[in-house]
């Protein structure tokens, strides 16, 4: 172990020469530095992030690099946050005034990225966010801070319009509406988002039940839920009572016309495992699935599975959009002043390229720098003869090829 | 408020009541003999579960055939934990009456199999399947009863009622009564105290390997499964009365009719904390619970 750490040291040694050769025309290279959690409780996902920017940066460099800048390579550098708030904001210091960097990209955590892209804006950095849901991340007023993934409130937002590009596709009327949530910060948050929206979407709310994640029976809930016989069922909830409250809702026969989950304990692996037919129909949001219908993601998902065993995330793939985002901008920039690198991400006009593969059509940044197209997909579970699946359905033009949603659920 | 829907709450509370009294049954058992607070109790029904699932995951036998092995394998499972782990301690602290060391030592069981169950099975949910019984439910007009849980209310009954008959009618039932009055005087009339223990231990064992079988035909089974079986098993036995097996199964009923005709009333979050507060409510005023025994351990 020791020989071998020797080794790496040398090698290194001699990377970092020729790194300090390399500045002499410091325009050979574009340094970005990447705060994520590579250790700690968000670890897996952070690996996820690390290896999606890395396959991207590579077809970059590859493909000759940043053209208008001589042919640039970009160079990543990683800090590893370990999800803490404290960490990222060192990490963001160290990265401007000793690495001096010239973009950074993170962090994953909304905790680490609400700091430490405040420390960017202090010093002018541009500051790109892949995927951190907390919606103030881009509601302070910063110039050179941009994200790429939906906010929070997003999530809810699309599963209202999800409802209302159903009904006017199949022709189906939708009138009363249940949300049945766990009671932590996660579920009571969409239910009064659910609250606001179902109003101005015309439902009339017939059930507002939240239940303990740790419940052991949840009868009684799905009881409710049959004498509100709701048109459409709304839920926020982790995967043991996910699994716990769909095989109840089976049993019980209780068939709303619509069960959308919220992500979370619906997208868990082993949810269409222990729970089997009766999942079938359930809706479920997500950022992103395998099987989008976009040119590219079978090919980009194929490659990325090859090289590191998994499929890609919605995580992944916000990374992999993101180095692309940032090659398309230092393009039209032409330069590597942080002014002209922000103006230039604040112009992306991003839709066509190999960083398409998301669900939504193209990258375009508001005032607040936030990605005004970033949407999620609905996902339905359902078997077409390979077992049951998560099919994309939503927004129609990500819609798996060959796929007609079962709309409204049949009566069980 | 519908009749109907009332009489389904009340039935669904009865059937589910009596299965927490069954998760609570090997619990108060064992602090009855041994004065003993097993934190261990919801990782021995999450033992049980897993013994259960793959038994029938290989056999494809009825999930309720796996008791004929289950029962003896936790009782000896049970008899070992007691003989090896919990007596030497009983040994080193003889003149403590209840050592608080062995309340550490069950914790120390628990953190052990639910991590053992982590590394061996992962974190995954196994639901059981094939599951002759899997969403079986028998439909009266608009009143559906589940049968699993209809199973599990008639077990629950079946083992209550084995117990208090070789409680009763046994030399060994009436050995461990003995020991549980006074284990000093006991020991005196020359009954072994270490053996009853063992004994004692191996029958709250196997009754949560009981509940876990009962449970798993219709719960998923998972290492930190025990968990809120184990905190709901703690308030039923405090309010059915510490070592009571009456106490044991009206706790449980009353606690599966406050959560199954709260919510009709409630949002399903209030009925835990109703349950939480009846449970403070009766160390305040009735520390010895319904049935409990007046005198002081």
């Amino acid at each position: 172990m020791r020989k071998l750490t020797m080794i790496a040291a040398i090698f290194a040694m001699v990377f970092a020469i020729h790194a300090g050769i390399g500045v002499a025309h410091a325009e050979d290279v574009v340094k970005v530095g990447n705060i994520l959690p590579l250790s700690g409780p968000s670890a897996s996902v952070g690996q996820q992030g690390k290896q999606a920017r890395e396959m991207a940066v590579e077809e970059i460099n590859e493909a000759g690099g940043i053209k208008s800048l001589g042919g640039a390579k970009i160079k990543l550098l990683y800090a590893d946050s370990k999800s803490d708030p404290n960490v990222g904001v060192t990490e963001a210091e160290r990265f401007i005034n000793t690495e001096k960097v010239h973009v950074i990209t993170g962090a994953w955590n909304s905790g680490v990225t609400y700091p430490s892209s405040a420390v960017a804006e202090r010093y002018g950095v541009p500051y790109i966010v892949p995927v951190s849901v907390r919606d103030t991340i881009t509601e302070r007023g910063f110039k050179y801070v941009f994200r790429i993934a939906a906010k929070d409130s997003w999530w809810t937002r699309d599963q209202f319009m999800f409802l209302d590009d159903m009904q006017e596709e199949f022709g189906e009327e939708l009138k009363t509406v249940a949300f049945v949530y766990e009671n932590g910060d996660w579920g009571t948050g969409f239910a009064a988002q659910w609250e606001e929206l179902a109003k101005e979407h015309g439902y009339e709310v017939v059930l507002n039940e939240p239940y303990p994640s740790s419940a052991t029976d949840l009868t009684p809930v799905v009881n409710k839920i049959r004498r509100a016989r709701p048109d459409v069922l709304l839920l926020t909830s982790n995967a043991a009572d996910a699994i716990l409250l769909t095989n109840t809702l089976a049993d019980y026969k209780v068939s709303p016309k619509v069960i959308i989950g919220s992500g979370g304990g619906h997208a868990d692996p082993t949810f269409l495992s222990a729970t089997g037919d009766n999942a079938k129909y359930v809706f479920d949001i997500v950022e992103w699935e395998t099987d989008v219908n976009k040119p590219g993601a079978k090919e980009v998902n194929a490659k990325y599975k090859e090289r590191y065993g998994a499929n890609l995330t919605g995580e992944a793939v916000d990374a992999y959009v993101a180095m692309y985002v940032l090659a398309d901008a230092l393009e039209r920039a032409g330069s590597l002043e942080p002014a002209a690198v922000r103006d230039a991400l604040a112009a992306t006009e991003y839709s066509e390229g190999p960083g398409m593969i998301v669900t939504y059509d193209s990258i375009k940044f508001d005032e607040s720098g936030q990605n005004v197209n970033a949407a999620l997909a609905v996902v339905q579970v359902n078997d077409i003869g390979n077992g049951l699946e998560r099919i994309t359905v939503w927004p129609q033009s990500a819609r798996r090829e060959g796929y007609s949603p079962v709309f409204p659920m049949p009566a069980k | 408020m519908d009749l109907v829907f009332l009489l389904q709450d009340v039935i669904n509370g009865v059937l589910m009541g009596s299965i927490y009294g069954l998760v609570a049954l090997g619990l108060t058992l064992i602090f009855g003999v041994l004065k003993v607070i097993n934190f261990a109790h919801g990782s021995f029904i999450m033992v049980g579960m897993f013994v259960g699932y793959w038994i029938v995951l290989f056999t494809g036998l009825h999930p309720y055939l796996a008791l004929v092995l289950v029962v003896p394998v936790m009782f000896f499972f049970g008899y070992a934990v007691q003989h090896w782990l919990i007596r030497p301690i009983f040994i080193a602290e003889r003149d403590v009456r209840e050592p608080i060391t062995v309340i550490i030592v069950t914790t120390g069981i628990w953190y052990v199999l639910d991590n053992l169950a982590l590394l061996l099975f992962g974190p995954d949910y196994r639901a059981l399947s094939p599951n002759p019984l899997k969403g079986e439910m028998l439909e009266l007009g608009e009143i559906f009863i589940s049968i699993p849980k209809f199973y599990g209310f008639l077990t629950t009954i079946a083992t209550c009622a084995g117990l208090y008959w070789f409680m009763q009618k046994t030399r060994t039932g009436r050995a461990i009564r003995a020991v549980s009055l006074d284990r000093d005087a006991a020991s005196m009339m020359g009954i072994n105290q270490w053996k009853i223990f063992n004994i004692a231990f191996g029958i709250g064992t196997a009754v949560a390997g009981i509940a876990g079988v009962v449970l798993t035909p219709f719960y998923n089974v998972y290492p930190s499964v025990g968990v809120p079986f184990d905190v709901k098993s703690f308030v039923i036995v405090v309010l059915g009365g510490l070592g009571s097996i009456p106490g044991a199964l009206l706790g449980g009923v009353i606690i599966g009719l406050i959560e199954s005709l709260g919510p009709i009333y409630m949002t399903a979050t209030w009925t835990e904390a109703i349950v939480y507060g009846l449970f403070l409510m009766v160390l305040f005023f009735k520390p010895s619970g319904l049935f409990g025994q007046k005198h002081d351990w």
